[in-house]
């Protein structure tokens, strides 16, 4: 009986109709804002909200922090804060609805759990970095600049996946 | 007519409140199609599952003509929609760093935030390594400016930087995005199978 | 039996989705193309026209003016001589030829005052107009006769014969009060030819763009 959950908990949606149900989304999100999805804008607004808290003044003379603060908003204040508390909310619904929640480290077995961990901030740090250089992540860049047909997301989209094939050889190990 | 809330239609107060509700479609949607699990994100890599090439160019597909019928029926404004802007270089680096994240890390940041939601340690590390890599990106911003600034064509679409109209453009991507889906039936049949 | 059927639909399932896809997405290529209209339709535009409220009179504006009514917006569509030579109080020029201009629509654009476009007759103001109606500009109205027409009523009115019906005399002696407000002597009336010459102080009007925040960025 705990095998038949066990084996359930990773029954997906099949990812035509996940994607199809994405798509309907984003043209929403386009027809209601008129702008896509995003999501590492919300970790950059957190971020820039923790440095103006400890360090207020630094945060206003470095060239970057102070295009994100102004007087009278917190930085936290932005669309795309409110929508990635709203991922967090949605991804929460579905997961309890399909029991996948729980403290968990997911990794290949051939790997340990530090591996992974160390794996994945160092990953989480590389990724930051681009999404900052390319001004958009996946769901920001790549996908919401794709439904508008922009060339800078299909560049980025094609630069991510491009060089995730090329790297992926030297990261075999922690997947397969 | 739309975009709604830039056209006043719907009164700016309601942003956030929609923004949530976004989210929220946003997040079930991610986390239901199996986003929240790292090592079923990599497949797309290694060729044992390909859920991600799938619910991201079906996902592109369907918004792209769901936005182009609109426009033709006079709902939505596509020349009022916010067009990614296109800075070259930025880009094309910019893209290769976070694919190198992305391999090592096995998240990207919207997924991430829904492994969050249901406990992945993994992605809580991941989501601190983003802020990490924001933060350096912020200290080293004199290093990057550069990079960040330069190669500037505006908010250009592909239409403007291959003078391609864009229903055989999205005419020919419907193509290209169901023969990669075939072929990747194919390479996954091939692999052998992973549990995980 | 039916459960076989469904099954072997169900093995095309993916043929017929990505038939629907390449369907859909040709039907873009295919569907015929036609010139976006900027601005409203014909139809809407032809019904404004023959809209009465497409004119304002000339006795009209002047009871407006005479009692400061602040939603009013005049605009002489002249050129810039025609202008300083003279114009309605309190006017703002915009030539026909900026009209179209960026600095002009927040003026033209709005929903807070009524404009009154007008000219030296109404042939400028109608095409002015016309222009400013077809891309949906709300709220405005041509000053009938124009400025002519402005002279022949307000500043030097007909006398009405004597036997007219009483509203012409009760119309002449509007027209006449009037015209006194905008600096007209009369003879009979000597009190008023000293009148100080009014100044003719150019309202300075801020008109807020109508709102259109612009779309923002993603991530």
């Amino acid at each position: 009986m705990t095998k038949k959950i066990k084996i359930n908990r990773h029954v997906y949606w099949n990812p035509y109709f996940g994607g199809f149900l994405l798509g309907i989304i984003i043209l929403f999100t386009f027809y209601l804002t008129g702008r896509g999805l995003g999501a590492s804008g919300a970790m950059k607004s957190g971020v820039v909200t923790i440095v103006d808290t400890i360090a207020p003044t630094h945060a206003e003379n470095s060239a970057y922090y102070s295009r994100f603060i102004s007087e009278d908003k917190s930085p936290m204040n932005t669309w795309l804060v409110f929508e990635a508390l709203g991922v967090l909310i949605g991804a929460f619904i579905s997961g309890g609805l399909t029991g996948r929640i729980g403290w968990r480290t997911q990794h290949s077995p051939k790997i340990t759990k530090k591996r992974r961990l160390a794996f994945a901030l160092g990953g989480g740090i590389l990724f930051g970095l681009g999404a900052q250089i390319a001004r958009g992540c996946t769901s920001g860049a790549a996908l919401s600049g794709m439904a508008v047909l922009s060339t800078g997301g299909f560049i980025t989209m094609l630069a991510i996946f491009g060089s995730g094939f090329i790297f992926a050889y030297f990261f075999r190990k922690n997947w397969i | 007519m739309g975009p709604l809330i830039p056209n006043g239609i719907i009164p700016s107060d309601w942003d956030s409140i929609i923004a949530i509700l976004i989210g929220i479609a946003f997040g079930f949607v991610l986390e239901a199609s199996g986003f929240s699990s790292s090592r079923k994100l990599a497949g797309v890599f290694y060729g044992y599952d390909f859920a991600v090439l799938k619910v991201f160019f079906t996902a592109a597909l369907v918004a792209t003509i769901g936005i182009y019928y609109m426009d033709y029926l006079g709902y939505l404004d596509v020349g009022q929609l916010y067009v990614h802007p296109t800075f070259l270089w930025g880009a094309i680096i910019g893209g290769i760093i976070m694919g190198i994240g992305f391999v090592a890390g096995g998240f990207c940041p919207g997924t991430s935030l829904c492994a969050v939601a249901i406990g992945k340690i993994d992605a809580i590390i991941y989501v601190v390594g983003i802020m990490i890599g924001v933060f350096i990106f912020s200290e080293l911003f004199f290093l990057f400016e550069p990079l960040y600034e330069g190669a500037f064509f505006g908010n250009i679409t592909l239409m403007d930087s291959l003078g391609v109209n864009p229903y055989w453009f999205i005419f020919i991507f419907t193509i290209i995005a169901i023969v990669s889906f075939v072929i990747s039936d194919i390479i996954r049949k091939r692999n052998k199978k992973i549990f995980y | 039996m039916v459960k076989r059927k469904v099954a072997k639909v169900l093995a095309f399932r993916y043929k017929i989705l990505a038939g629907i896809l390449i369907i859909l997405a040709g039907g873009l290529v295919l569907l015929p193309k036609y010139e976006k209209h900027e601005g409203i339709k014909p139809e809407q535009l032809l019904s404004n026209v023959i809209s009465p409220e497409r004119y304002i009179s000339t006795d009209i504006l002047a009871d407006k003016l005479i009692n400061q009514d602040p939603s009013y917006l005049l605009i002489d569509v002249r050129d810039k001589e025609s202008y300083h030579t003279y114009t309605l109080p309190n006017a703002i020029n915009i030539p026909l030829a900026k009209l179209l201009d960026e600095d002009s629509e927040r003026y033209l654009n709005q929903d807070e005052y009524d404009v009154v476009l007008f000219s030296n007759d109404n042939f400028y103001a109608d095409q002015a107009w016309i222009l400013c109606n077809r891309l949906d500009y709300q709220n405005l109205h041509v000053l009938k006769g124009g400025i002519n027409q402005w002279f022949n009523t307000v500043i030097n009115p007909p006398k009405p014969l004597e036997n007219m019906p009483t509203e012409q005399f009760e119309l002449y002696s509007f027209r006449k009060a009037a015209s006194m407000y905008f600096g007209v002597a009369y003879p009979e009336q000597f009190k008023a030819v000293k009148k100080p010459k009014k100044k003719i102080v150019k309202k300075i009007i801020t008109v807020k763009k109508k709102k259109k925040a612009p779309a923002e960025g993603g991530c």
